[in-house]
């Protein structure tokens, strides 16, 4: 023991100092959280918007078991499908003309996927549709959701057309633009020209109730979230008016299918926060995450049915400008894609 | 031994570099999907790189741009213009401006400098009506440069707004113009008529028909007079749009979709006022905008860079489509006054070489809806 030390300060001054196996595994285990940290504080704020979005309740109604207006239906069902899922995908104007949730599903398309055989089948309903409500009565389908809500809409939908829905995926204006936007854009061979000199100039307005003038050219191009939004809206221009608007909006979905699937896991944060609080669904965080990787197996064109209910399916005349279903022709068809 | 002190600096650094370069690491994997497209100007040339002849203009985000010995020179602002189109003498050009509410067609020098404006589509000062103001769009001067064709919506009927192909005189106004393509309630309802190009003969045009199921396709139609109703040069099923006339009036490339979300490029004769057998001669890209080079050394055209994405600038030499004729087989040439020299000994011959399209830019993003333009 040297001079002027003793033993409890060398212990104290060992008592400083770690040995080098501890301070390995010291070293080891910080790497390690630091990277849990840094991949938690990237995905975090993702992973927020996502639990906020999925999942979400959907307020039961007695009518969700389906109970079709019409059931002799001459098409015999078709056997079960392993793992099919149906999903009512609902498009929303939320300007601030509507107070809170009661809004008007401008677009109601029923998507069945079946992994089993790679193939999706798209029903547009329209959305002047008159028929019996879950929320009681008879009205325009696109009034369910703002009586009712998501529920109200979903029970709707599956009474009337005899369907099971599995859950629905709502998305507002605003969100359509961002979701596009952030996938950056989308290509597509416009139909045609899509004039109309009255499209309504309510979206980062204070005035709701104004018109704009839109001009999307035909031909193939790439389109951004804004015009991508004027095709898929507008219907003044077009003879068909809902019908055509069906038909561009099932074809921009399809585009943005082929867009996403190019992204990555890192994109998410960026895709979130773009579409927070523009979009909900009744699909559980977990589901979807099944659900993401099959989007990149439906590749081939043939599988992937679409259906617009136009004439002979639905005529003119019923109350309000709406449209009378033909049910004993709807269903069938219904029947056939939607077993 | 190491310090407790000394331990605990070391791993606080640790961890603060490890953190970041996770997230920095995570962000670095995003895809490049949403990333903004380059202004061409920022582009600098690459050396030894392809290069286009004479001058080509096109638009992105509302400006015009030249191409020039690879170089891209913006024109304009970005301030709406698009579509630009030369004069048959390629001394000044034509170009669309287009604002909110309306769009009007303007003379440009080949700098970009306005010289004029030919029509005034803009609703009246005190006009409330949206409906009041007017589209002009794909203005064309025929060959004798006296008459401009133009895709302008007049008449309109309430909701219908339809283009229909226009003639106003060059030193003229919209209200001097005669319609050319008619619309009628057969055909109304569809975007109308648009992309005129002037010929000898009368005007190619496309035209937007209405089929059975109500699904709208379009079709190349010609016409020779103002006020009649035309024919169609190519079928329902073909979808084809985006008309390209070669320089010497022989051949049209065309845009085809056949119904579906495609966009192959197609070839095919020209007799005057018909077309002759189609030939693709791109099958594997989503094309846009075909342009024949003033020299017929190629076919220039837009397409996203595979899969999609911003339309780039491509380039599709004509030894791709018209190959070039094999070179003949050497006969044997009698010796005078001597036997007949060996015939040399027939060998296959090589498969001609696959011509692919070249890709000009990369990370551009050119309005595929804008035709271009191409100067000597």
């Amino acid at each position: 023991v040297p001079l002027g030390s003793t033993p409890g300060r060398r212990a104290r001054a060992s008592r400083r100092r770690l040995s080098p196996i501890r301070s390995i595994v010291l070293t080891a285990v910080a790497i390690t959280l630091s990277v849990v940290a840094g991949g938690l504080s990237y995905f975090l704020p993702a992973a927020y918007t996502a639990v906020q979005a999925t999942g979400q309740v959907v307020s039961p109604f007695p009518s969700l078991s389906p109970t079709p207006l019409a059931t002799n239906s001459p098409t015999p069902p078709a056997p079960a499908q392993v793992g099919a899922f149906t999903i009512l995908l609902l498009g929303s104007d939320d300007d601030s003309k509507f107070q809170g949730d009661h809004v008007l599903t401008q677009s109601m398309i029923l998507v069945r996927i079946v992994p089993s055989t790679h193939s999706v089948t798209m029903l547009s309903i329209p959305r002047d549709l008159w028929a019996p409500l879950a929320t009681g009565g008879s009205g325009k389908m696109d009034w369910a959701y703002s009586y009712g809500g998501p529920g109200a809409a979903m029970a709707s939908v599956a009474q009337d057309f005899g369907v099971h829905i599995d859950g629905y995926i709502w998305v507002g204006l605003l969100g359509l633009i961002r979701l596009i936007d952030a996938i950056g854009g989308i290509d597509i061979v416009t139909t045609n020209p899509v004039l109309d000199d009255y499209y309504p100039l309510d979206i980062n307005t204070n005035s709701p109730y104004g018109y704009a003038r839109i001009a999307v050219l035909g031909g193939p191009q790439h389109l951004d979230g804004t015009h991508a939004l004027q095709y898929v809206r507008s219907r003044h221009n077009d003879i068909q008016s809902d019908f055509g608007r069906s038909r561009r909006q099932q074809q921009v979905l399809l585009a943005i299918r082929q867009k996403a699937k190019q992204l990555t896991a890192a994109d998410l944060p960026a895709l979130a926060a773009a579409i927070g609080g523009e979009l909900k669904t009744s699909i559980s965080l977990s589901r979807v995450a099944e659900l993401l990787p099959l989007a990149s197996s439906f590749d081939n064109p043939d599988a992937i049915h679409q259906i617009v209910l136009a004439s002979p399916y639905t005529r003119g005349g019923a109350p309000s400008g709406s449209l009378y279903g033909n049910w004993g022709l709807i269903l069938p068809l219904v029947h056939q894609y939607f077993p | 031994m190491i310090p407790r002190f000394l331990l605990g600096l070391f791993l606080a650094l640790v961890m603060v570099f490890t953190g970041t370069s996770t997230y920095l690491f995570i962000s670095s994997r995003q895809s490049r999907i949403a990333v903004a497209p380059l202004k061409p100007t920022a582009v600098a040339p690459t050396p030894h790189a392809f290069v286009l002849p004479g001058t080509l203009y096109l638009e992105q985000s509302g400006a015009l741009y030249s191409l020039i010995a690879g170089r891209f020179h913006q024109l304009t602002p970005e301030e709406g213009w698009t579509q630009p189109s030369l004069f048959p003498d390629m001394k000044d050009m034509l170009a669309v401006k287009r604002s909110g509410f309306y769009s009007n067609v303007f003379v440009l020098n080949r700098f970009g400098h306005a010289l004029g404006a030919l029509t005034n589509n803009a609703a009246g000062k005190y006009s409330y009506d949206t409906g009041d103001n007017h589209w002009a769009f794909y203005p064309r001067l025929s060959l004798n440069e006296a008459t401009v064709f133009l895709s302008y919506d007049s008449p309109k009927f309430g909701y219908e707004v339809d283009l229909s192909i226009w003639q106003m005189p060059y030193n003229g106004s919209i209200r001097q113009g005669r319609i050319w393509t008619d619309i009628n309630d057969a055909t109304g309802y569809t975007g109308g008529d648009v992309e005129p190009i002037p010929v000898p003969s009368g005007i190619l045009f496309t035209k937007y028909v209405r089929q059975p199921d109500g699904s709208i396709f379009s079709q190349l139609w010609f016409t020779n007079s103002a006020g009649s109703y035309g024919r169609p040069l190519t079928g329902a099923n073909e979808a084809c749009a985006d008309p390209s006339m070669s320089p010497d009036f022989h051949y049209v490339a065309m845009v085809c979709s056949y119904t579906k979300q495609l966009a192959y490029l197609v070839i095919a004769p020209w007799y005057g006022s018909s077309l002759g057998p189609r030939s693709v001669i791109i099958s594997n890209q989503f094309v846009a905008q075909p342009i024949w080079a003033p020299d017929s050394s190629g076919i220039a055209f837009l397409a996203p860079t595979a899969p999609d994405g911003p339309f780039q600038l491509w380039f599709l030499p004509s030894q791709a489509y018209f190959p070039p004729a094999p070179s003949p087989v050497p006969t044997p040439t009698p010796l005078p006054g001597g036997p007949v020299a060996p015939s040399p000994s027939p060998s296959p011959a090589p498969p001609p070489p696959v011509i692919k399209p070249i890709q000009l830019t990369t990370d551009l993003g050119f309005d595929a809806s804008s035709p271009l333009a191409w100067a000597p």
